[in-house]
């Protein structure tokens, strides 16, 4: 018999269904992600760090876990929920299978749930402090833990716990751009994407210095994606703010709303975040809409951009800011995905063409 | 934009592999024409569509879908504009040959939405490889062929098997899967001349790949979105309207996913679509390369199932980007806040499963391959792939409640066979396979699956995945037979089983209750208006409640022969009739075609299998007054017994007056009590019972078993030698299920709907059929106003009908047969429901029967009522419905007409003169014969020879040679007829065979009654079906396509101007 399990929001709501081998318990936010593939990817996006992953797909781990999929070394959300997990997968990429990958990995798993319920309580209260109980002993003890980790419950140093340590040097082509990429937590398609190009990446810690993302006087700067709220990271945003006037740069999600704040610009907490693949976004200079993917709980104010920069995209869903450029600068920044993975490939070519504005040589 | 005259093709009769799905494309196309402000003509032969109905479209015209016609049309419409991808491939080819013929440039129609380029580009197998291999997407390899050598000249550098594609043509029509050079030549045969252009692709199979497909919008603009995608649990092999179909795909990583979306925008924007399009890929299973297998530029039988699947309305969106919206321009319809360009993500799982109409042919071919045979489809939406796919197999009305039992008595050999060569049974067989792999008695349970599972792989492809889920489903099902228990009991009816699959219901309300779920696109993210729901069990409900007090109006479930979308445009039109009374109308419904579960119609769409589990429950969940079961064909009518003793109310005729009608022995007393004659009959319970009565009667009778087990069903015997032989072949007679045994009078057959509210009768109309009884009304030719009945008749009809309808307690329809024998009035059957004859009668006649019922149903009295009582005067004009049959994609199956309904859909043909209206008809059905010079086949039986005579004749006076088989032509010769002999069959080549093979003859007569053995007459009838020649096999319709042929039909007139026709005569 698996062990009994249950999710619990601070507002009280409870959500019960069983677990898998791995017991204890898991705090952090709750939230939910509509993309109907791609939860190995999902999993394992540090931009997941510190969240419990409410999957609204009902049919999870049907196809396996390839390990190529994966975004980052290990699991980064802190629990997930589904309402029915694969024991049995079937692909040729498949090395192992999800419950059995969830519990090495030390994911609390929740599976079994109304997973339909809990969005739509994630979309009316919002996101919302939460705690994931798997086994008998971890159940009894949740709600008080809950209240006592609401309490102190914060997104600090959610970068920190994904972010690279130190400087890490990954070889381009010859003749190819030198890129800075400030590691808030990146997935590794957004290497890929930058390797494809035949770009030089030296990946920098998040709290790098001006100096230090300066040194070797790279080509360009790349702010990668990442957890939480941009506001938490302000001497990241001062060193933007010092190197934006030297440097082509170009900001991913997260890296998006610390370039934003770098300019003057401010963000603010979206009610329950975008995650998915699924999201439209009109781009404002060439007219199109694009289908892009999304996993961020923070916005940017688009009334707050200054007059320097520009708003380039739109979401076509609830209006708010997806990109910006600088107009003077070869500065720009996109809300949502452009590496997918998980997600449509529409904005892939963002890379290449921001790489083509900023005069980077590509291959 | 200014108002524009935009006109719609339809896609004309229901034929397997065009069925009512656009029906829903159409209704939906011209209500965002309405709704844009422009003004819609409408042109299909189909009557019992909704789109045809007057309050569709602007002007409908009931015209045969030829070029002639349509020109005809376009010339006194004079429209602007002409939308072509929402009438099928009819709709399409018929746009593209107006385009060829000059049509549109004549008279300045613009074609809308996807260029013709784009559809000859993807309709053109050998430009359309160009293409592909231009934009670096990859096609299999093959060769565009012409003529037969060329084809088998690929075959010597390709290995078989191949694929034989035609060029445009519909359902794979002339298509097959061919494994040797016979087989080749025989196919490329029949695919050369079915394909509009003569041109077949042949290419290497991709068999066992995995099938997938994607609905992508595009727009002028080049936006591009994929509504959905959706996985065959059938590897490529089988056409995809034959295969299971899963939503969105299961076993495709992101990545697969992604780059498949990617390919599929990748061609849409190299074509240029604008507006809906459909793309098949293989998937290799094993190395994830991929090659597109086809490309349908216009809305679908696959789109309509992404709409329902996902909520997200594609012919809608398709026929505003047809009008040059853009998608960011196009308000969402189902938030009602944001825009149309956004991809739907799902938070349950469809299946699709076709139902085939083998119940009615047992002598057809069932295996499946490229080219379409189901009729129709039945959909199940659940929380997961099981609830989904056991609610679909539920939906399919074969009375199947699990996924096991029904196939235990078949060998190991025969299964295993099935799932090598699929039939229509392979999902059974695989799951009685895995049955006895489960439980072998002793074996240890783990090996013995995951063994089975690898063999069943290794013979069919099928996924490894589907096997596993569908061993979880048979597991369950056997663990429940054998030790039922709580848990196992909520775990079945979350995946999907009805309260009774298991037996005892005690259970239900406790172990997990129903709750409805919204499908909503967007995977809850956001709130949504579109009241459109499925059932689940255990989880939370999301039922809103209803504006208006709720009436539940079941459904039809899949489309199939017998019961077809007629019964569909009834349930439209309760469900209109109910919001126009103030009532909030719930429609329970599983057919994904339809224009019922389109949740535009309805207040909630329930879309569940018409079944007494989800009726119930949604008729608790709205709190309605009752269930109307009248408009939902058989289906719903068979859920009066059940739904009365769970305390569901019914509204309308109630369950004492369906049974009634049902019972034989209470409706024989019923009419001695009214002294209405019937055929007469009895009940045998031994053969010998059977000749005795037989015997007293006189031959010909008409016998069939009291309880239809498998296709054999209603026959005439002759003589004894034929009711011997038919004992032999029909179900064995029991006591408890006898052989009915009735009188067979040949005489003019009547049939009547007719309004009933407990006082008065309404009649609209009285139809008479060409063909005299014996021939089942659905496959008959049907006419209205009658022709040969006299006025005192039609009164004897009318108070007979009030009698009946008053004796059973009808309120509401009621749907009554009679035939005229020796000038008597006699009834063969009364049915307390909607007909196949609603839909004509409605739009002959301008008088909704159907909201009439539903209002007596819900209390008010036809004297308060705008559609006045009694019989009406006959309308100034004459429809006649003829019969249309898909005996093209049937493979084997006798076509010759008896009491066992073989037609698949209809057409009308509408005129100021019977003869006129005869050859609209026979126009619309496809039947194409020159007014003089044709080559006639005749060939026809001994009984028959002196009534054919004077009908033959006719055809020579009309300047046609009449080629005739020995017997026949002596007949003929004696009468003073000059024919050409022809050799029969055993006299040697060339013969008969020879000579339609070869298409040289436009017509064949083949009345041949009375015999029963596979004769000549069969093959005869056969190699006409498969040359496309029109093969009559009834006299009386020779005899009236006779008369169509010596007369001249008016010009095209729109139901709108027959309307204002018939008011100036006063009504």
């Amino acid at each position: 018999m698996p062990p009994s399990a249950a999710l619990f929001l601070a507002d009280g709501s409870r959500f019960d269904g069983h677990g898998l081998g791995f017991a204890g318990t898991a705090f952090g936010e709750a939230v939910f992600f509509t993309g109907m593939t791609g939860y190995e990817e999902a999993l394992t996006d540090p931009s997941y760090a510190g969240q419990i992953l409410t999957f609204t797909y009902p049919m999870i781990g049907n196809y396996g876990i390839s390990g190529s999929a994966a975004q980052y070394g290990r699991a980064c959300v802190a629990g997930a929920v589904v309402k029915q997990i694969a024991h049995r997968p079937s692909h040729h990429l498949a090395r192992t299978d999800l419950p059995g990958w969830l519990n090495a990995q030390e994911v609390p798993t929740l599976v079994g749930a109304d997973t339909r319920a809990i969005t739509i309580a994630l979309r009316e209260h919002g996101t919302i402090w939460a705690a994931l109980a798997v086994g008998e002993e971890a159940l009894k003890a949740a709600e008080g833990r809950l209240v006592e980790f609401v309490r102190t419950a914060t997104t600090q140093g959610l970068v920190a716990s994904v972010a690279t340590k130190r400087r890490t040097l990954l070889e381009g082509v010859p003749g190819g751009a030198r890129v800075a990429l400030i590691d808030c937590g990146v997935k590794r398609a957004v290497l890929r994407e930058l390797q494809a190009l035949g770009a030089e990446i030296t990946v920098l810690p998040y709290d790098a210095t001006a100096q230090e993302v300066l040194a070797g006087d790279p080509d360009a700067i790349v702010v990668s994606p990442g957890p939480g709220d941009p506001t938490d990271l302000p001497q990241t945003v001062e060193v933007l703010r010092e190197i934006s006037e030297s440097k082509p740069i170009f900001g991913v999600c997260l890296g998006h709303q610390l370039l934003a704040l770098a300019h003057g610009a401010r963000t603010y907490k979206l009610p329950y975040g975008h995650r998915g693949g699924n999201q439209p976004v009109k781009d404002l200079t060439a007219g199109d809409v694009i289908v892009t993917a999304h996993n961020h709980g923070y916005a940017v104010d688009a009334s707050s951009l200054p007059a320097e920069l520009e708003a380039t995209m739109i979401n076509l869903n609830d209006g708010t800011n997806e990109g910006f450029r600088h107009r003077t600068r070869p500065i720009a920044a996109v809300q949502f995905h452009p590496e997918a993975s998980p997600g449509p490939f529409d904005a892939r070519r963002l890379f290449a063409e921001w790489f083509e504005s900023a005069g980077l040589p590509r291959r | 934009m200014p108002r524009r005259n935009v006109m719609v093709i339809g896609s004309g009769p229901i034929v397997i592999g065009q069925a009512a799905e656009f029906d829903y494309a159409g209704v939906q196309a011209c209500r965002a024409l309405g709704e844009e402000g422009h003004r819609a003509v409408l042109v299909n032969s189909n009557p019992a569509t909704i789109m045809t109905d007057p309050e569709v479209a602007d002007a409908v015209y009931l015209e045969p879908l030829t070029v002639a016609s349509i020109e005809q049309i376009i010339a006194r419409e004079r429209p602007d504009a002409l939308l072509p991808t929402l009438g099928g491939q009819t709709g399409l080819n018929l746009a593209v040959e107006l385009h060829e013929a000059g049509v549109l440039e004549r008279y300045g129609v613009e074609l809308l939405g996807t260029p013709v380029e784009t559809i000859k580009l993807a309709e053109d197998r050998d430009r359309f490889k160009r293409k592909m291999q231009e934009i670096g997407e990859p096609v299999p390899e093959s060769a565009v062929i012409t003529h037969i050598e060329q084809g088998v000249e690929f075959a010597r550098t390709a290995a078989f098997p191949l694929v034989v594609r035609p060029a445009y043509t519909l359902g794979g029509t002339g298509g097959g899967v061919v494994y040797n050079e016979r087989e080749l030549r025989e196919t490329l045969d029949a695919g050369l001349a079915a394909s509009l252009i003569g041109q077949v692709l042949l290419e290497t199979s991709l068999l066992g790949w995995k099938e997938i497909e994607y609905e992508v919008l595009r727009d002028s603009a080049g936006n591009c979105i994929t509504v959905c995608n959706m996985e065959n649990f059938d590897p490529v092999g089988v056409h995809t309207g034959d295969s299971i179909v899963v939503a969105p795909s299961q076993t495709l990583s992101d990545l697969e996913y992604q780059m498949l979306r990617t390919a599929s925008i990748n061609v849409v924007r190299a074509l240029a679509v604008e507006g809906g399009c459909n793309i098949q890929f293989a998937l290799h299973p094993e190395r994830s390369e991929y090659a597109i297998i086809e490309v349908n530029p216009r809305v679908s039988r696959s789109s309509a199932l992404a709409s329902k699947a996902t909520g997200y309305p594609i012919a809608k969106i398709s026929t505003r980007i047809a009008l040059g919206q853009t998608l960011d321009q196009i308000p969402n319809p189902v938030t009602g806040v944001t825009k149309a360009a956004y991809e739907p993500t799902l938070d349950y799982v469809v299946v699709k499963i076709p139902r085939w109409p083998f119940d009615k042919f047992p002598i057809a071919d069932t295996n499946l391959g490229t080219q379409m045979k189901s009729t129709g489809e039945a959909m199940g939406i659940g929380r997961t792939f099981r609830a989904a796919l056991v609610k679909a197999v539920r939906g399919l009305d074969l009375k199947r409640e699990t996924l096991t039992g029904s196939f235990t008595q078949w060998s190991q050999a025969e299964l295993e066979a099935i799932v090598a060569r699929p039939t229509n049974e392979r999902l059974f067989a695989v799951c009685e396979l895995l049955r006895r792999a489960l439980y072998p008695g002793t074996l240890d349970l783990s090996n013995g699956r995951a063994a089975a599972i690898e063999r069943i792989h290794a013979a069919s492809a099928i996924d490894r995945f589907w096997l596993n889920e569908l061993a979880d489903l048979v597991e369950l099902e056997e663990r429940l037979r054998a030790h039922p228990n709580d848990a196992d009991y909520a775990q079945a009816l979350e995946w999907g089983y009805g309260t009774r699959a298991f037996g005892d219901d005690s259970r239900a309300a406790t172990a997990a209750p129903p709750a409805f779920r919204m499908v909503d696109t967007a995977a809850a993210e956001f709130p949504a208006k579109s009241p459109y729901y499925y059932l689940s069990r255990g989880e939370s409900d999301e039922m809103r409640p209803t504006p208006h007090e709720a009436v539940v109006v079941v459904g039809s479930g899949p489309i199939r022969i017998g019961q077809g979308i007629e019964f569909d445009y009834s349930c439209v039109h309760a469900a209109w009739a109910l919001k126009a009374a103030g009532m909030s109308p719930v429609v329970v419904n599983n057919n994904p075609e339809t224009v019922s579960t389109d949740f535009d119609i309805s207040d909630v769409l329930v879309f569940e299998p018409p079944g007494a589990d989800e009726v119930e429950a949604a008729y608790r969940a709205t709190h309605a007054r009752g269930v109307m079961l009248g408009f939902g064909g058989q289906t719903a009518i068979n859920l009066a017994g059940e739904l009365s003793a769970r305390g569901v109310p019914i509204v309308g005729s109630d369950r004492n007056s369906l049974d009634m009608a049902e019972n034989r022995e209470q409706f024989d007393a019923a009419l001695a009590r009214l002294g209405v004659a019937r055929p007469q009959g009895r009940a045998a319970r031994s053969f010998r019972e059977a000749r005795a009565i037989a015997r007293e009667l006189g031959f010909p009778v008409l016998v069939r078993p009291s309880f239809v087990l498998g296709g054999r069903a209603m026959e005439i015997v002759y003589n004894e030698g034929q009711l011997a032989s038919y004992a032999e072949s029909a179900p064995p007679i029991l006591a408890d299920a006898p052989l009915l045994v009735d009188k067979y009078l040949r005489g003019l057959e009547i049939e009547v709907d007719a309004v009933f509210d407990g006082d008065d009768i309404m009649i609209p109309g009285i139809f008479e059929h060409v063909e005299r009884a014996g021939i089942h009304s659905g496959d008959s030719i049907g006419v209205y106003p009658p022709q040969t009945i006299d006025e005192a008749m039609e009164r004897r009809i009318g108070d007979v009908t009030l009698a009946i309808a008053r004796e059973l307690g009808i309120r509401g329809l009621i749907n009554i047969q009679f035939v005229v024998h020796d000038g008597r009035l006699y009834i063969i059957e009364a049915n307390p429901r909607a007909s196949r004859t609603v839909p004509i009668i409605q739009k002959a006649t301008g008088i909704n029967i159907v909201a009439a019922a539903t209002r007596i149903a819900l209390g008010e009295k036809l004297r308060d009522m705008e559609y006045g009582t009694g019989i009406h005067p006959h309308v100034p004009f004459v429809v006649v419905k003829v019969p249309v049959f898909s005996f093209s994609k049937m493979r084997g199956v006798e076509t010759i007409l008896g009491p066992e309904m073989k037609s698949t859909g209809e057409v009308l043909g509408i005129d100021s003169s019977f003869a006129g209206a005869l050859f609209k008809g026979f126009v619309a059905a496809g039947v194409r014969l020159p007014g003089s010079g044709g080559r006639i086949l005749v060939s026809i039986a001994d009984e028959e020879k002196h009534e054919a005579v004077p009908v033959l004749r006719r055809y020579a006076e009309l300047g046609h040679t009449l080629v005739a088989t020995p017997g026949t032509r002596a007949v003929l010769e004696a009468s003073g007829i000059a024919t050409q002999p022809v050799n029969k069959i055993a006299d040697g080549s060339p013969h008969v065979i020879d000579l339609i093979a070869s298409r040289r003859v436009d017509l064949v007569i083949n009345d041949a009654k009375g015999t029963r053995e596979i004769s000549d007459n069969y093959k005869i009838r056969r190699t006409a079906v498969e040359a496309g020649i029109a093969c009559l096999t009834s006299l009386d319709t020779a005899r009236a396509l006779a008369e169509a042929l010596a007369s001249t039909a008016g010009p095209p007139r729109s139901l709108q101007e027959y309307r204002t026709a018939q008011a100036t005569i006063g009504f």
